[in-house]
């Protein structure tokens, strides 16, 4: 094949935030901006840009240097920056290794957080841009949703994304292991930090029914509460509610515990025992921890909160060999396919497919004739059967080897045939398209 | 004959793929295994069903002095009420304690002899409805709070004590939905169980002209109403929650099944299973 794919890019893991910003590709076209052109060495290309991660997947011809030597200068010239620079930082992969880096990518096993699943959404967009700039192909097409499915695999068969892992979602785990779910529930914010907020938000995201905030000056809680949607009060004033309220965020300034589980206990009475989520951001801490000894009362303060994260973490990395060996069987797979756009190939995958068609219902066929059926009508049948099968073929041949022969590349026209005739024995569902269809 | 030893061992069969499988999917956190499982036990429920109703049908009434058509009876009722909590809850993991507990009692039944039991056959269509049927109903609920009170005793030590949760803790549902369930096996339970065990003495009265006959299994009974009569009080009006009544909901369920199983097999009573 004379087609290679490429991969160059700039990640958290290789450059500082400086050099991903200076070389940044928002609003990078590989059309109009000439990466991609007929004669030159680059046919296919996306760009992919986030804070994290810039980089550039493309399918050129076997030329190494030229195709670099295009990508780079491309891509410094429409970030005015110097190529030598970039050169410096970046990392480029050919082939398998493009596949599998992209692969992991969207698996989001590459991720600053690990499983954080925010790129895949990334990956898409950076794809649908690429195909309303018609800067894809054949291969660039398969290679994404190939990167889709398999990451969806790796979502559905290990736990890669699946615990919490920043401190405002393992309080919001929490409160759901408590609770269930929380639309019949209700919490106040003690105090406001940023941390805190961020919990209240999350809450809210998750369905909570209402919101209460307390704080020493009024005008701030009326501040949050109109944010929240929620009601306003002065910090005095939490004990008149508190029986009504099943998670309690506290974050305030105080020096000492101002919830104490004697008074705790004489809320659990007026609420029946409902159970009740502290979860205490504050430091020094706001809630004594004794309240954890009261039966049906739960207390997480800044420090548990964030060792569930560290176990949850932990817990990603090992999913993550899991997922990695799924990468791995896919981009195994992916290599299969590609191999495959050869000519010659094909054309046997093609021949073979219809002889053991044939070869099936003149089995099938032989069945229902007579058992005394002489020798010569068996072969007759046979003949018969293959001839069909080389007629039938062999004009799609003959058009696939004039395309390869005329454009120089018929990788196009081979997929295609490779779809009609389904000879990757690929599973389809029956209704491919109902989900875009919907959309 | 031999239709009804096929059927019933195609019954057990299911009953236990449908354990297995569920555990497996429990450990693999695989949802779709886990509903799998539930399928294989709900078709082993509804041939369950079919083996009930063929054997009274053809026996004519004549099993309901069988002990082995009661302890099968005792598996039906227990997976009835797991399939209602499933229905209405959403529970699959209940089926962890459901299905293993009709596997075992729907097993010991085809293991007990059929030779009919010395039963009076006065009000015995009384008898079977109220004091079986109540009695059996409120034991099964009572499966179910014995099995979630302990994952809510096991989930709620995980978050008290902050304990790292593996893949199995991290699947099961809140602590509200167990201490719900707790919830319906108390306020449900407790009514028929108090319908199951004094129906069972006005029985007595009218077979041997005494309402209380000092039998050990009276005795048990009266013990173990009183403290399902307590957790119901506290339940209801105590505002009792969580801990308190998950453990003592697994006291009570095991104190019945020493009832069932210990008094009626293996002691002089007249409620004896023994054939």
């Amino acid at each position: 094949m004379e087609q290679k794919i490429h991969l160059f890019g700039l990640s958290h893991k290789t450059a500082e935030v400086e050099i991903r910003e200076k070389f940044a590709l928002t609003g990078f076209n590989p059309v109009s901006l000439e990466l991609i052109s007929k004669d030159g060495p680059v046919y296919e290309a996306l760009v992919l840009s986030t804070c994290n991660r810039v980089e550039i997947l493309c399918v050129g011809n076997q030329d190494q240097e030229q195709v670099k030597g295009k990508v780079l200068e491309s891509w410094a010239g429409f970030c005015g920056a110097e190529k030598d620079l970039l050169s410096r930082h970046i990392y480029h992969y050919t082939d398998r290794e493009a596949v599998r880096h992209l692969f992991t990518v969207a698996a989001s096993l590459d991720s600053m957080v690990l499983g954080e699943p925010q790129i895949l959404g990334q990956l898409k967009d950076a794809y649908r841009k690429a195909v309303e700039e018609r800067s894809t192909g054949v291969i660039i097409n398969r290679m994404m949703h190939k990167s889709f499915s398999s990451a969806k695999r790796t979502r559905s068969e290990t736990a890669v994304s699946s615990s919490a892992v920043s401190i405002s979602y393992a309080a919001v785990e929490l409160a759901k292991k408590i609770f269930g779910e929380l639309d019949t529930h209700k919490a106040m914010l003690i105090g406001a930090g940023e941390m805190a907020e961020l919990a209240a938000l999350h809450l809210l995201n998750q369905g909570l029914k209402e919101i209460m905030v307390a704080n020493r000056t009024l005008e701030r809680a009326q501040e949050l509460a109109r944010r929240f949607g929620g009601q306003a009060m002065c910090l005095e004033d939490i004990f008149d509610y508190l029986h009504h309220i099943d998670i309690i965020i506290s974050s305030t300034g105080s020096t000492s515990a101002i919830i104490r589980a004697r008074d705790i206990r004489e809320v659990l009475k007026k609420r029946k025992n409902r159970p009740m989520f502290f979860i205490d951001i504050a430091v020094p801490r706001d809630i004594d921890p004794d309240v954890n000894q009261l039966d049906n009362v739960y207390i997480y303060d800044i420090d548990d909160l964030q060792e569930v994260v560290e176990e949850n973490l932990a817990g990603r990395k090992e999913e993550a060999q899991k997922a990695g060996e799924i990468v791995e069987q896919e981009v195994d797979k992916f290599e299969k396919w590609l191999n495959s756009l050869d000519l010659s190939p094909t054309i046997v995958d093609l021949l073979n497919k219809g002889e053991s068609i044939a070869r099936k219902e003149v089995r099938k066929s032989l069945r229902n004739l007579p058992p005394d059926t002489d020798e010569r009508t068996v072969q007759t049948m046979e003949h018969l059967a293959e001839s069909l099968v080389g007629k039938l073929y062999h004009e799609p041949i003959v058009f696939l080897k004039r395309r390869a022969r005329e454009e120089g590349s018929s990788e196009k026209y081979i997929d295609l045939a490779r779809k009609i005739f389904n000879l990757d024995e690929e599973q389809i569902p029956d209704n491919p398209h109902a989900e875009k269809k919907r959309k | 004959m031999l239709s009804f030893r096929i059927l019933d061992l195609t019954i057990a069969l299911l009953y236990l793929s449908g354990a297995i499988t569920f555990v497996l999917g429990l450990i693999y956190t695989r949802k779709k295994v886990q509903n799998v499982s539930i399928w294989m036990t709900m078709c082993g429920f509804v041939l369950h069903t079919a083996d009930l109703g063929l054997k009274y049908a053809l026996g004519l009434g004549e099993v309901l002095t069988q002990s082995q058509f009661y302890v099968s009876l005792m598996a039906w009722t227990l997976l009835l009420i797991f399939f209602l909590l499933w229905w209405r809850l959403k529970l699959n993991f209940l089926s962890l304690i459901a299905a293993p507990l009709a596997l075992v009692t729907f097993s010991w039944s085809l293991a007990i002899s059929p030779a009919t039991l010395p039963i009076p056959g006065i009000l015995q269509g009384l008898w079977f409805g109220l004091h079986i049927g109540s009695l059996f109903i409120s034991i099964a609920l009572l499966a179910m709070a014995f099995g979630a009170g302990l994952a809510y005793l096991h989930l709620d030590s995980k978050i008290k004590t902050k304990s790292r949760m593996g893949n199995v803790t991290k699947e099961l549902p809140s602590l509200t939905t167990f201490d719900r369930v707790n919830h319906w096996a108390v306020l449900a339970g407790f009514p028929l169980f108090t319908i199951g065990t004094f129906s069972g003495f006005i029985w007595a009265a009218f077979t041997w002209r005494t309402i209380f006959t000092w039998d050990p299994k009276e005795i048990f009974t009266i013990g173990v109403w009183l403290i399902f009569a307590w957790l119901f009080h506290k339940r209801a009006t105590g505002g009792w929650k969580g801990r308190k009544p998950a453990k003592l909901a697994i006291l009570i369920f095991i104190l019945s099944l020493i009832s069932f199983v210990g008094i009626n097999f293996f002691t002089e009573t007249h409620h004896s299973l023994r054939p």
